[in-house]
Parts: C-alpha cells; sequence; structure tokens
C-alpha cells in the first residue's frame, strides 16, 4: 500500500527521537536525536564502535531500540522494510555460492513490490561483464558491487550503506561513489556510515558525526571544519607587544612561545585580514594552519 | 515465494556435495547390492532382496536429501549474512523457513525416483501402479521429520559444527533404521536404540507397503510423533535463530 507524501511538510526519510540503545552494560546509542529530510545524502561519520551499525540495524528492524522511537518515511522500520522502502548494504553479507549475478540479483529485485528493471540495476552497478558468474567465483570488490546492487534491486526510496567500500582498493572505491552519486541523483535519500573522513567530505551533503552513541555535530563538512578550533595562524612576534591579538576577529586563543605567537581562531581570512589592516605589528614568518575534516573529527571524538 | 523455491532447488542442484550423498551414493550403492544379492529372498519381510534394497537405499537417499539441504547450508547462510540480506527485503520470516522446508521436499524425489528406475530398469523389479504411488507418497511424506530435523540443526548450531553433527545424524539414522544392514545382524543394545528412531519406522512403512501389506500402526504414529516433534523443535529454534535483539 502507498502513503501518499503530503506537500505541505516535507517528511523525513529518517527520524530518531531519543533513541538509547544497550546491550547489557554497554550504552552502544546514547539518546541519538537526528532527522534526514528525504532526497538528502548523508554521512554518519564516527570511529570504530561510536554506534553507527548498531543505528543502522535499528533503522532496518533489525535491531529495536531498548528505548526512543525510530520513524523511517514515518512508519516503524519493519512497516518500510516490508513495503520495500529501504535498501541496505550491510558490513557482512555473503551471497549464495552456486547462484549467478544475474540470478542472484533477479531473486532479491522480485522480492520487492517495485523493482528496478534487472538490466538497469546490472549497469547501475556496473555489472554487466559479470552477469553469468557464480558467486563464489567473484573477486572481494565484484562481491560489494553485487551487495550495492542487491541493495538498489528494489528500487528503494531510503538506501542504507554500512562501510560500503571497507574492502575496496582505489579504483574501485572511485567507480562506487560514482554509482551511488548515479542513484542518488533520482531524489533517493543516503545515508552512508563511514570513518573514512575524504568519503564523507566528498560524497554528501551532509555529515554528521557521532562518537559514543551520541551525535556531536550536524552539518555540512565545510562547517564542521569551521566549527572547530583547528584553524591558526603564527609568525615571529620578537618583542613587540601581544596586547590586544585577542580581540582580532574569529580569535579564540593566544599563545606566545620563544617570541612566536599562535592565534588560534573560527575564521583564518578575517583573523589575517584584521591582523595587516588593524594593526602596526611587524610580521615574519606568518604560518597558516587550515583545519581538515581529519582535524575536526579528531577534536569532535576524542574523550571528552 | 515460488521464485523462491526454484532458486533453491537450482542452487542445490548444483552442489556437489547434495548429488554425490544424495543422488550418486543411494544409486550406486543400489546397482551393487541388487547385483549381489537382488535374487535372495529377506525372511523377515519376505521381500525379493532387489526390491527391499529398491526401499532401503531410496529411504537412505530420501533421509540424506532431506538433511543435507537443509542443515549446513541453513546454518551456512544464518551466518554469512544471506539470512540478514533476506531480513531487509519484503520477504516475510516464515516465508524462509516454509521455502526451506518445501524445497527439502522437493529435492527429497531425486533420489527416490531414481533408485525406483534403477530397481525397474535393472532388477525387472513391478509392482502396480497403486501400490507405486502409495510407496513413494508414504516415503515422500515420511521424509518431514528428517528436513525438520536438519533445519533444526541448522537454526541452532554454527556451520563448522553443523556439518560434523548433520553427517553423523544422517549416517546414524540410515544404520539405526536398518538401511545399510538388516536390523537382525544388530547387537541388541543397537536393536533397542534402532527402535525409537524415526528412520526404523521410516523404513518399516517402505518395506510393509513394497510387500503389499499395510504399515504397521505402531510404526505410523512412531514417525508422527517425531514429525511432530521434529517441525514443533524446527520452528522454535528458527524463532531463536531469527529472533530481533
Amino acid at each position: 500500500m502507498r502513503v501518499p507524501i503530503p506537500t505541505v511538510k516535507p517528511m523525513n526519510a529518517i527520524a530518531f527521537t531519543d533513541v538509547t540503545k544497550r546491550y547489557g552494560d554497554v550504552l552502544a546509542v546514547d539518546g541519538l536525536d537526528l532527522e534526514v529530510p528525504a532526497g538528502a545524502t548523508v554521512a554518519l561519520l564516527g570511529p570504530n564502535g561510536a554506534g553507527k551499525s548498531t543505528s543502522i540495524n535499528m533503522l532496518l528492524g533489525l535491531l529495536r531500540p531498548s528505548s526512543g522511537e525510530i520513524r523511517v518515511f514515518g512508519e516503524p522500520p519493519e512497516t518500510a522494510v516490508a513495503n520495500g522502502e529501504i535498501g541496505a548494504m550491510l558490513q557482512e553479507g555473503a551471497l549464495i555460492p552456486e547462484l549467478t549475478v544475474a540470478e542472484t540479483v533477479d531473486f532479491v529485485r522480485r522480492l520487492y513490490p517495485r523493482p528496478l528493471p534487472l538490466e538497469e540495476i546490472l549497469r547501475l552497478a556496473d555489472l554487466t561483464e559479470l552477469t553469468r558468474r557464480r558467486a563464489d567465483r567473484l573477486s572481494g570488490g565484484q562481491t560489494q558491487r553485487v551487495r550495492f546492487a542487491l541493495a538498489i534491486a528494489g528500487g528503494p526510496r531510503l538506501l542504507l550503506l554500512d562501510e560500503p567500500t571497507a574492502a575496496m582498493d582505489v579504483e574501485s572505491r572511485r567507480t562506487f561513489w560514482d554509482n551511488m552519486r548515479a542513484y542518488a541523483a533520482r531524489g533517493r535519500t543516503i545515508l552512508f556510515a563511514t570513518h573514512y573522513l575524504e568519503e564523507a567530505d566528498e560524497n554528501a551533503d551532509r555529515v554528521v558525526v557521532i562518537a559514543r552513541g551520541r551525535v556531536v555535530a550536524d552539518g555540512s563538512a565545510a562547517a564542521i571544519k569551521a566549527g572547530v578550533a583547528g584553524q591558526a595562524v603564527s609568525f615571529l612576534l620578537g618583542e613587540q607587544p601581544v596586547a590586544g591579538l585577542d580581540a582580532l576577529p574569529g580569535t579564540t586563543g593566544v599563545e606566545l612561545q620563544g617570541g612566536r605567537v599562535t592565534l588560534r581562531t573560527t575564521d583564518l581570512d578575517a583573523t589575517v585580514a584584521a591582523l595587516y589592516r588593524k594593526t602596526t605589528l611587524d610580521i615574519r614568518d606568518l604560518q597558516l594552519h587550515g583545519a581538515d575534516l581529519e582535524d575536526a573529527f579528531l577534536a569532535l571524538t576524542k574523550e571528552a | 515465494m515460488r521464485h523462491y523455491i526454484k532458486v533453491e532447488l537450482l542452487r542445490m542442484l548444483r552442489n556437489k556435495r547434495y548429488v554425490i550423498f544424495v543422488v550418486a551414493f543411494p544409486v550406486g550403492f543400489y546397482l551393487l547390492y541388487s547385483n549381489l544379492w537382488g535374487s535372495e529372498s529377506d525372511q523377515a519381510t519376505g521381500l525379493r532382496g532387489s526390491v527391499l534394497l529398491m526401499v532401503s537405499m531410496a529411504a537412505y537417499g530420501a533421509l540424506a536429501a532431506a538433511m543435507m539441504s537443509t542443515a549446513v547450508p541453513w546454518s551456512q547462510e544464518r551466518h554469512s549474512g544471506w539470512l540478514r540480506q533476506l531480513q531487509i527485503t519484503p520477504l516475510p520470516g516464515r516465508a524462509i523457513i516454509l521455502t526451506k522446508l518445501v524445497s527439502s521436499l522437493l529435492l527429497v524425489l531425486p533420489s527416490l525416483l531414481l533408485v525406483g528406475l534403477a530397481a525397474v530398469l535393472t532388477q525387472d523389479v513391478s509392482l502396480s501402479p497403486a501400490r507405486w504411488v502409495e510407496l513413494i507418497l508414504a516415503m515422500w511424506a515420511g521424509t518431514i521429520p528428517f528436513a525438520a530435523l536438519g533445519l533444526a540443526i541448522g537454526s541452532l548450531l554454527p556451520p563448522d559444527t553443523a556439518q560434523p553433527v548433520a553427517m553423523i545424524g544422517m549416517f546414524g539414522l540410515a544404520l539405526l533404521g536398518g538401511l545399510w544392514f538388516p536390523e537382525s545382524m544388530m547387537p541388541a543394545a543397537m536393536k533397542s536404540i534402532a527402535h525409537v528412531t524415526p528412520s526404523y519406522d521410516y523404513a518399516r512403512i517402505g518395506w510393509r507397503i513394497a510387500a503389499g501389506e499395510a504399515p504397521h500402526a505402531a510404526d505410523a504414529a512412531g514417525i508422527l510423533a517425531w514429525g511432530v516433534a521434529l517441525v514443533v523443535l524446527a520452528l522454535v529454534a528458527y524463532r531463536r535463530a531469527t529472533v530481533r535483539a
């Protein structure tokens, strides 16, 4: 049964409301709140054990939250799965060794109410050359492509990918993300978990950083970088006075060490511009330290 | 679900272990044994050797097919992540176990029919059409407990233990059922164990029908009780294996 999508308020593809998942004494997910509007491509970025896989498994109804509520297109995960709204590529998943690529993909696509045509799936997953190969004769990277094909076979509105490129080489990775973007371009919602920062930066409109089961940052990759005091400008101050430097725009901290001053800043450009325009200091050996997502990530996820 | 069953059959027919243990073994041994003892007459059942061995080898093949097509493949699917792959599709959970059971029962048919065919073609075994139908239907339905046992093993054990347990179970049940050598040759202790196994009931039902007599009520009741118990066990084990934490 298809539920008409309300036009007034766009429906969230994913909504976690204060979700907790406990395994015995271990709190894998700790009060997670997260909304993903339909059509977005979101990266779930976090170190191992941050709760990424647990969250994805709960979205699929494979795990039940200990408390809180999860909705997928406004429905409980089990209903969304039963309606064929979700496709997923989980971390582990072998194929049936005796079946060929085309047989496997066709079998899974037929389980969905509104599948994509077989040829289209095989094309989107770069499998047209491998259709008649048996699953036990595929390389690791080829198996991953088949698993991607299985995830999109039903033409799901929501695609979940749990560290999809873990077993791939550089070349396969690039092709994989191209394929993923081709699927996303049709207005589908995508949530992928990764601990590769460049992947999140390059392939998502929005990055949600989670650590210890909680959202610690949420925004575009650029906004997350800017929100972290990982950027700095330093120069040789010599005997000149340090006073007033902490009042420069964007500056969050001033350190002086052996005649070299380091200004921590959230806005590198503004700080540097003000340094030249609003002070009369003689600035030598200027060095800039831009934050990359790696710094932001480390700063956000290290133990508080 | 029909497509799912088709896929299950296709993969098992491509599986070497299935084909060897289930199709080649019973037919091969039937040809060998019936050439040795085919013309002798069995005291206990009054059957000619070629008919007795036909039932024994068909029963062994059916029992093996029911267990080999369930225990290890199912255990592997649970552990390899294939089950999860199915659980995140719209396929309902009960369809998975039902498909496994139905596929297993269909995979029993090649050994039943091929051994029967070998008996007709090489040993001139002839039964009335009604008796053939009765024999094949009884021996087919009688594999339900073994398929359920295989599914229970696959649900309860990881693949590396499911493999030896299924093998031991299969050969053990075949031996105790008197499929490989007659009950009269068994030591007393083995005989008393044999009498409570489902394979013993299963084989005796087959021999009685082949001899043109109605099966003993005790044998029918025995296999029925085993069938109910093992199907319940398989369902409970399946629920346990697929429960969502």
